[in-house]
């Protein structure tokens, strides 16, 4: 885990220096696409803690991050405060996922995935055919809000200052789920990957912890997906479909599943690569899909297992005298 | 009284006639993914992409002048070697690992993509439109029917008892049952284990590719075909109990009636949520589906 810490080091410092560099040129687009790439390195994060370290792959986390999108674009649009949307969100998220923990949980393996993307997909075709939620076109208009942080108010309309407050909050997520994960609960998560029925017999409860990574999985997907509103000013029911749960997924496993970190960096490095490659041709997908199936065959660990281990060496010689 | 036989003549019969046919191609898909997971253990999310590239190969050699007759056998022949080939040399390199499910799972998604993405690239976003085969239509019992309609029902119907009758009558289909039920027992019977795996999925394959070319002139071909259609195949795998040939076709005709017939009272944009509904329900009270798996009973 201490490796995972330092490369988190690296990149918030390398943010900071793109976040100055990009404030003093003046630059809208690439900060915005940078802050876009967090948010969706927050849904990958949540994907981390179901498939890296509990085991459980879900092909429907969209589902929560477009339930955060969605209702946190209504509240601002009643009331255009970052906090309530927030709460709002928090409180929403933990009761859909302790109802949707319950449904998901009751089976295992390939049949987790396949029902977890079941049920994103009745949530996508609801939200896409109800006319309430603006149907295919979403929601737009969600109006511009200054975060009231205390000491200080920033807007979502400065490109820089947003990018530190969802980065500030992305790795709040990492440093939690970390922690988290550190605890014993989390070596109980870890060991109901490794043999379920062991798990049993040591007299734990496995559907407790199985359902409190689910529903932890939940609320980061959907507070990421609360922040989506606040910088794009629209949300739409792309948000929920299968692209983005699937798009999480090879987040995760391009970056190295059950690393946390992997998740952060897999983010910026497939947003870099489809800014990249799409300027050339809009068929980046076959790039992408090439190089996550590279991954699963060869990197099983993703970019972090070739990454880490180095960084775990250097640590190990800094420490012994 | 007339009132209802008039209903059943025009609404309802209709109706379930285009339900059936949906029904019959779902079932061809579905059979393909079945059968891999039954013997293979892998959830296949490129079945519809292989699906797409059945029809998209029929539209390429339809260009060039090959009739719609040849293609109907000259596809499924093209698909069974590439199957292999997916098979021996993507498929087994994580097939040993630990988490299967989730490994060839993932690969095969990424493998979807790739597939999708280059159709797009080739053939370009907009959708082709065979010529359908065969023109004019039937009439009986004053219920009209497209006579292409009928004999997709028609060869639907074959192709499926074909593939039934393979699996559970003849020697092949008994060593594909032997491997699925154990593999260990089978190989050291004789059964060449690594070429019934490969053979299996070669199969799934080409029966996708088949009904790629069957129902391109009904739903015209374009790169995310097989998104739609893989959706509902799915769910009917699931119902009708993972591994299960006798699942599939009873949950193929079933979930489609639903679907046909649910759209004649709501809106029809709510019967995917219907049908993903009763999947998800499925998949809470009864995961192993209606039937058991291949090679078990």
């Amino acid at each position: 885990m201490r490796a995972s810490h330092v490369l988190v080091g690296i990149l918030v410092t390398a943010s900071l220096i793109f976040a100055a560099v990009g404030a003093a040129m003046n630059d809208t687009f690439y900060l915005r696409l940078a802050t876009e790439a967090l948010i969706y390195a927050g849904l990958a994060l949540s994907v981390d803690i179901l498939l890296g370290y509990t085991g459980l792959l879900s092909l429907g986390q969209a589902l929560f991050f477009g339930m955060g999108a969605y209702l946190s674009a209504l509240v601002l649009m009643i009331v255009p405060s970052f906090w309530a949307a927030f709460a709002a969100t928090a409180i929403v998220s933990a009761i859909a996922g302790l109802v949707g923990g319950f449904i998901v949980n009751r089976v295992r393996g390939a049949y987790f995935a396949l029902i977890t993307f079941g049920m994103a997909q009745i949530a996508a075709k609801v939200v896409y055919n109800t006319r309430a939620l603006g149907a295919s076109d979403g929601l737009i208009g969600v109006p511009v809000i200054n975060i009231n942080l205390g000491i200080a108010s920033i807007s979502s309309a400065s490109p820089a200052a947003f990018f530190i407050f969802v980065l500030s909050l992305i790795v709040i997520f990492y440093v939690l789920s970390a922690y988290l994960l550190d605890t014993p609960f989390g070596r109980l998560l870890i060991a109901l990957r490794a043999n379920e029925n062991r798990v049993q017999f040591l007299g734990y409860r496995t559907m407790t912890a199985r359902l409190a990574a689910y529903v932890i999985a939940a609320m980061i997907a959907a507070l990421s997906g609360a922040l989506y509103p606040m910088l794009r000013g629209f949300v739409s029911p792309e948000l929920l479909f299968f692209a983005t749960s699937g798009n999480a997924v090879i987040t995760v496993v391009t970056g190295g599943a059950g690393t946390l970190v992997g998740a952060l960096y897999g983010s910026l490095l497939l947003t870099l690569l489809k800014s990249v490659v799409g300027s050339y041709t809009e068929h980046h997908l076959i790039v992408i899909g090439l190089l996550f199936m590279g991954a699963v065959v060869f990197l099983p660990r993703g970019l972090m297992g070739v990454v880490r281990p180095a960084i775990e060496r250097m640590l190990a010689r800094e420490t012994k005298p | 009284m007339s009132g209802a036989v008039e209903y059943f003549q025009y609404v309802l019969a209709p109706q379930m006639l285009i339900g059936l046919v949906l029904g019959i191609a779902v079932i061809l898909v579905a059979l393909g993914l079945t059968i891999i997971f039954g013997l293979l253990d892998v959830i296949n999310m490129s079945h519809g992409e292989f699906y797409a590239l059945g029809a998209f190969i029929a539209v390429a050699l339809g260009t060039i002048g090959l009739p719609f007759w040849l293609l109907l056998i000259f596809v499924p022949l093209v698909m069974l070697p590439i199957g292999y080939i997916v098979e021996r040399g993507l498929i087994q390199r994580v097939f040993h690992t630990s988490e299967r499910h989730v490994t060839t799972l993932l690969l095969t998604f990424g493998l979807g993509l790739v597939l999708e993405d280059t159709f797009g690239l080739v053939f370009g976003p907009n959708p082709y439109k065979p010529d359908i085969p065969i023109a004019g239509g039937v009439e009986a019992f004053g219920i009209f029917l497209p006579s292409y309609r009928l004999f997709l029902i028609v060869i639907g119907g074959a192709i499926i008892a074909a593939v039934a009758f393979m699996v559970y009558r003849t020697r092949l289909g008994a060593m594909v049952r032997a491997a699925a039920y154990d593999r260990h027992m089978a190989a050291s019977l004789g059964v060449p284990v690594q070429h019934v795996y490969a053979g299996a999925f070669a199969f799934g394959v080409a029966l996708a590719g088949l009904a790629g070319v069957l129902l391109a002139p009904i739903y015209s071909v374009f790169p995310t075909m097989g998104r739609d259609f893989i959706l509902i195949a799915f769910t009917v795998v699931i119902v009708g109990g993972m591994g299960s040939i006798a699942g599939v076709v009873v949950a193929g005709l079933v979930l489609t009636q639903v679907q046909a017939i649910v759209s004649l009272y709501i809106s029809p944009v709510w019967s995917d949520p219907i049908v993903f509904g009763i999947m998800v329900a499925m998949l809470m009270v009864r995961p192993q589906g209606l039937f058991g798996r291949l090679g078990h009973g």
